[in-house]
């Protein structure tokens, strides 16, 4: 009984209750999405700025996957001595080998880099050392025909870049070569910084 | 030619930054403004009737609020589509930033869909009380829910129902302005493009969502009453078409102008928007948006409005003419989209967009939520009665 | 050493924890980050923010492209690829090649963004070339960015210490900033849904570690510093006589990536 007096109380209609019935349905409606916007907020929202302040310190906390040559050279010690001392030695180990933490894991050793060999090494070097790119400035670097280097030198334009050039150090031998035959011209410059 | 990841074929010409081979905003987002500006064209013909007395307009002024309802009800669809994370799209009512002119979009929709609702509800509600009377089942149930319970109808209560309908009405044009010129101002504020931004270009946007609005309306009145073997009222399509026209004739101009400042001033990037509009864009264009689609209407208007007609022959060119001035406002929102992103920010080269048919944004996709607006307000028109008997 | 270093880890860890659990406003600003991995030798490469506190609002950063120093040699390119794992036919970097005939005709091309490096001159011009260069491009760190301004949710963002971000978790894909982005350096990642671009490394500055590009680049055309640091390279630098311009300044966006040797043609 006391249910159907509710009952039709609310659904008893006076010319404006269903102006009042919206007006209260629109109340409902506004207070519920300012309450589900206060809700649903992201946390550290808006403490720094419109943004959740917590992904600066998300962003922050990537892990790196390229580290530096130092980290590299930590262990291989014959490259060590080699590549710290020659020409290539601002050239980035991951550069040519690729990313330090697909090679090592939490100090294990996870996988084995790439080391280029015969075709590849003279697509490696030639895409710095190509003359016919000339954008080049050639203060920074020194460029390199082919196969006008080879016939120049006197080899065979077979001959892949690592046969004269150690990678690590690319001057090193043959300046050593050229002191032992006594070949009198200028040892080469070092172009880079 | 690459086929890139998003599935769009593209060819390049000349230099594109590489992020740029990629179009982000395809089909979805030509639609997205094509329907929101028929939401708000449609309105404008209401509240012509019910704000500012157009009595001619009479017979479509319910229609044209339940048509505006079916379309603003699929407006978000193509926007869900074409979002990265849908999931997430509530973040735009939880976190809008104040800067931006996107963000305010998921508000003023919510606070026109509320509008329009509550006009078209005390609109008909004398209707509703009727119908609820006269029906059984489910469908009383729907006619009490939307009747609010309430099934006074006395003069008092109708006269209230009428001041309110007004202001309704009236603060709804503002609000459809300022829904659709937001729209334009969406695309206006990005100053990185030189032919989005423009400040025309929410009024481009508003005039053409007009046009778009108002052939909408004359072209379906005319088929659901052929449709229906009911007689047609020639003088509120009449009074619809010198409407269009206005509308139209603004618009172009405007969209005419804008092609004519960029090209007169010969500002930075006047020769990217030129190699624009007469590379990559000439068909879509020049041929379809400006000649077939604008040109011809012109003249198809000088005709009607201006000469005296048979009364078939105007009603064939009303529909016409109205199928022609949806099919500019939709090239137009191409040209605007899609054709402001071909342009590289490198201002060096164009890229190309060939739309897919089975992509998650493609050609099927865009054809059934073209379609959605239809099937959405055939229901509605089992609950609305579109048309005024004789008697009221 | 190993000891002394798993209590320091363990200390910061907990620091986080409270920061985060409580009210992270004013403190966060001064979080450390989670260190590296464990027992890796990694020298130093910026001072002053490894095992310190951090103080983002101390901190100034900028980045430096030496035009005439870049050989085009795309190692940047191929450090950010693997730094990231970015999608294929997306860049966070690349490098464009530019050419200038006698007419002052400019052509430009970027071959997968210089991922593959420039191995062939370009064959499809029968021209005299007057000038020829590299152009390395990166994410200008903007301090009016237009991408942040734009960014319905809040999902983009500038950090107090000056770094432009994306919110992965929160970013609706929307695809606006990339639209207002005017050096396109933003895209939709494929993989994620959300937008991605260039971050400077930030996570790999707060550990003190250069950006993946500037620690391969041979050359040193990308230099990278904290320029309230007076001792820095690229405090130094700019503190100089040297000439420097932005991009597109016209755009009013004050980006924070400098050049050095830029010729005017270089958008």
């Amino acid at each position: 009984m006391h249910i159907q007096s509710v009952r039709r109380y609310l659904l008893q209609s006076n010319h404006n209750s269903h102006v009042k019935r919206i007006i209260v349905g629109l109340l409902v409606l506004a207070v519920f999405g300012f309450a589900s916007k206060l809700i649903f907020a992201p946390a550290t929202f808006g403490d720094l700025g419109h943004y959740r302040a917590k992904a600066i310190l998300e962003e922050a906390n990537l892990e790196p996957r390229l580290m530096t040559n130092e980290s590299c050279l930590t262990c291989h010690q014959h490259e060590k001595r080699k590549h710290l001392k020659g020409t290539h030695k601002t050239v980035s180990c991951e550069f040519c080998h690729g990313a330090y933490f697909d090679h090592i894991l939490d100090d294990k050793k996870i996988g084995t880099l790439d080391v280029k060999k015969g075709e590849e090494i003279r697509v490696l070097c030639l895409r710095c050392h190509n003359k016919e790119i000339q954008a080049r400035p050639t203060d920074k670097i020194k460029t390199v025909a082919l196969p006008q280097h080879l016939e120049e030198k006197r080899v065979r334009t077979t001959h892949t870049c690592d046969q004269c050039h150690y990678v690590h150090a690319p001057l090193e031998y043959v300046n050593l070569a050229k002191k032992m035959m006594r070949i009198k011209d200028e040892p080469e410059k070092e172009p880079c910084p | 030619m690459d086929v890139l990841s998003n599935g769009a074929v593209t060819t390049v010409s000349n230099f594109v930054f590489p992020n740029d081979l990629h179009v982000h905003w395809s089909m979805m987002i030509v639609l997205y403004p094509y329907i929101t500006g028929i939401v708000a064209g449609a309105f404008i013909v209401s509240s012509l009737y019910h704000v500012f007395n157009i009595k001619a307009l009479k017979p479509v002024s319910r229609f044209s609020l339940l048509f505006a309802l079916a379309f603003l009800a699929c407006a978000t669809l193509p926007l869900l589509v074409h979002l990265g994370h849908p999931e997430r799209s509530m973040n735009m009512m939880i976190t809008p930033s104040p800067s931006s002119a996107m963000a305010g979009f998921g508000y003023i929709y919510a606070l026109y869909g509320i509008v329009l609702v509550l006009e078209i509800l005390f609109i008909y509600r004398p209707k509703l009380v009727q119908l609820q009377a006269g029906s059984a089942g489910w469908m009383q149930k729907i006619y009490t829910l939307l009747s609010f319970g309430s099934d006074n109808v006395t003069p008092e209560s109708l006269a209230l129902d009428k001041k309110i309908i007004k202001f309704l009405a009236a603060i709804g044009i503002p609000m459809a302005c300022l829904l659709h010129g937001y729209v334009g101002f969406i695309f206006g504020g990005v100053k990185a493009n030189p032919t989005w931004s423009t400040p025309l270009m929410p009024v481009i946007f508003l005039l053409s969502a007009c046009v778009s609005g108002i052939s909408g309306i004359i072209l379906l009145y005319i088929l659901t009453k052929k449709y229906r073997r009911e007689s047609l009222n020639l003088e509120c399509i009449k009074t619809c078409f010198n409407y269009l026209a206005g509308f139209f004739i603004i618009d172009f101009t405007f969209e005419m102008l804008e092609v004519f400042s960029h090209s007169y001033l010969r500002s930075g990037y006047h020769h990217m928007v030129e190699g624009l509009l007469n590379g990559p864009l000439y068909i879509s264009f020049w041929v379809a948006q400006v000649f077939m689609f604008s040109v011809v209407p012109l003249f198809l208007f000088g005709w009607l409005c201006l000469t005296r007609v048979k009364d078939r022959l105007y009603i064939l060119g009303t529909m016409v003419t109205s199928g022609l001035l949806l099919l500019q406002v939709l090239y137009m929102r191409w040209n605007v989209v899609i054709g402001g992103q071909l342009m590289s920010k490198s201002a060096r080269g164009y890229t190309e967009f060939h739309p897919q048919w089975f992509h998650k944004e493609g050609i099927i996709t865009a054809i059934i939520l073209m379609s959605l607006p239809f099937i959405v307000l055939f229901f509605l028109g089992k609950i609305f009665p579109f048309w005024l008997e004789e008697s009221e | 050493m190993g000891e002394n270093s798993q209590t320091l880890d363990k200390e910061r860890r907990d620091f986080i924890k409270k920061v985060l659990k409580g009210t992270i406003g004013g403190s966060l600003l001064l979080v450390i980050p989670a260190g590296l991995r464990s027992g890796i030798e990694v020298p130093v490469q910026i001072p002053g923010i490894r095992d310190q506190e951090y103080d983002l609002n101390k901190k100034r950063f900028a980045f430096v492209v030496d035009i005439t120093s870049c050989i085009g040699c795309g190692s940047c390119c191929v450090a950010d690829k693997r730094e990231y794992k970015v999608p294929d036919y997306h860049y966070r970097t690349w490098v464009e090649r530019y050419l200038k005939d006698f007419d002052d005709k400019i052509y430009v091309d970027s071959p997968n963004g210089g991922l593959d490096g420039y191995q062939e001159p370009r064959k499809d011009l029968d021209k005299e070339i007057r000038d020829t260069f590299f152009v390395p491009k990166l994410c200008n760190m903007c301090n009016d960015p237009p991408c942040v301004q734009v960014c319905p949710v809040g999902a983009t963002f500038r950090s107090p210490d000056g770094f432009v971000l994306v919110d992965e978790k929160h970013c609706v894909g929307c695809a606006y900033c990339i639209q207002a982005c005017p050096y396109s350096v933003r895209f939709l990642n494929p993989v994620t849904h959300s937008a991605d671009k260039c971050t400077w490394c930030y996570h790999r500055v707060r550990k003190g570690l250069l950006p993946a590009c500037v620690n391969v680049c041979p050359t040193g055309a990308r230099k990278f510093g904290d320029v309230n640091d007076k001792e820095s390279e690229v405090s130094k630098i700019l503190s100089g006589p040297g000439v420097f311009t932005v991009l597109r300044k016209a755009m009013g966006t004050s980006p924070s990536l400098h050049y050095m040797g830029a010729r005017r043609e270089v958008i």
